[in-house]
């Protein structure tokens, strides 16, 4: 059974409905902020799954949601993420540069070294 | 909480059957939202898919749904539209089962110009069969019913649905899910035949032995081949060749539609109209 965690588990601006993801790397790649990350987890498809290091750059462009064909990511309403007191990041140059060296690392974590 | 697929699903064979990194998802989420920004009932929708991957979307959405024979699309999309011209039909197929096998349909559907929008997802192979060439895969690429290269030439969807008189001709791919969401907004919409040729990837088939192993590689290689129409436009045409232009490429709101025409053949048997004759279609019935 997939039910899906639509709602918010915590204000949270980005979170993972573990069961559905098959590590496929879309969502890492599409990040501007370098949010994403994958990490090695031998129970799960192909071994990896997403990491979500960097919250607090997540400037809620929900480009992963959109792009995510398992249903598996989700990205706070913001809207409601700013009713609850909350709001996203903007986009930084360090961020920027945080991106491009995880897509340079197999879109792993950075702290994972390897391919999966 | 972000936007709610959950009622629009079969929750009970989620996860999808798809492989990782498929397009067919993507497309499927654009799909639901198109559906949600319509607002249209659930009951008021008929989704028909055809045999391959994406035969399978019509086990996922929680819509009226049939899962027909290889290619026969448009064919039973046709019988369900005619019985029931104010609802909405959708049919999806892929490369193979809307081009090989059902071409006849697709082409006699265009002609038709009935009211179903037909969603073509084009991942350049046999997909669920193990690489075997379909009409739209590039010259040139491993198969593996063409071990020694593809020596085929390819299909240009869009052209071939113009040709044969779709009123609406779209191309997009599934890059930019937000396009694709506008277009199916649009295609639904649409009073006539919609044909949408959605480019999208098979990194497990097409990729294996092509040099795009991953989901990334192989979207990396559809933003090589696509462009959008206005871009396209400017090229020369030793530079068109091998790229897609992506976009609206025909829009005929005034094509009469194959329902109508059929309501006034229904008229002539009830005895409330005198036969259709050639100069009733100079004026339009």
């Amino acid at each position: 059974m997939g039910t899906f965690k639509t709602v918010n588990p915590g204000n949270q601006p980005v979170w993972v409905n573990v069961s559905n993801c098959k590590a496929c790397d879309i969502c890492v790649s599409v990040c501007p902020s370098g949010v994403l990350g994958m990490k090695y987890e031998s129970t799960s498809t192909l071994g990896a799954m997403i990491s979500i290091d960097h919250p607090e750059a997540c400037i809620g462009c929900n480009e992963c949601e959109l792009t995510c064909p398992d249903f598996a990511i989700y990205v706070a309403d913001s809207k409601e993420y700013k009713a609850a007191g909350f709001s996203f990041a903007k986009l930084t140059d360090e961020a920027k540069e945080r991106q491009a060296a995880i897509v340079a690392n197999n879109y792993m974590s950075l702290d994972v070294q390897g391919v999966k | 909480m972000a936007f709610n697929y959950d009622k629009y699903l079969r929750l009970e064979k989620m996860p999808t059957l798809w492989c990782w990194g498929c397009g067919d998802g993507v497309i499927l989420k654009a799909f639901i939202r198109a559906i949600d920004k319509l607002n249209i009932n659930r009951d008021d929708i008929c989704v028909v898919s055809g045999i391959g991957c994406s035969g399978r979307f019509s086990s996922y959405v929680d819509f009226n749904t049939v899962h027909t024979t290889h290619g026969r699309t448009v064919a039973f999309a046709t019988g369900i539209k005619l019985v029931n011209p104010d609802k909405y039909v959708v049919c999806v197929a892929g490369d193979g089962d809307a081009l090989a096998i059902g071409g006849n349909h697709t082409i006699h559907g265009c002609r038709r110009n009935i009211d179903i929008t037909l969603i073509i997802i084009n991942n350049f192979i046999y997909g669920l069969t193990n690489s075997q060439t379909s009409p739209t895969t590039p010259k040139g690429m491993w198969t593996v019913s063409q071990k020694a290269g593809n020596i085929d030439p390819t299909f240009d969807t869009c052209n071939l649905a113009i040709a044969a008189g779709a009123s609406f001709v779209a191309r997009e791919s599934m890059l930019d899910p937000k396009k694709l969401e506008k277009l199916f907004v649009k295609a639904i919409e649409h009073k006539g035949f919609a044909c949408l040729d959605i480019l999208s990837n098979c990194h497990i088939n097409l990729g294996r032995k092509n040099k795009m192993v991953s989901a990334m590689d192989n979207l990396a290689w559809i933003d090589s081949i696509t462009m959008p129409k206005k871009k396209y436009d400017e090229l020369s045409p030793a530079e068109q060749l091998n790229i897609f232009p992506t976009g609206i490429l025909k829009e005929d709101k005034e094509a009469d539609e194959y329902c109508d025409m059929y309501a006034e053949v229904i008229k002539v048997h009830q005895g409330n109209r005198k036969v259709i004759s050639q100069n009733d279609f100079a004026k339009k019935i």
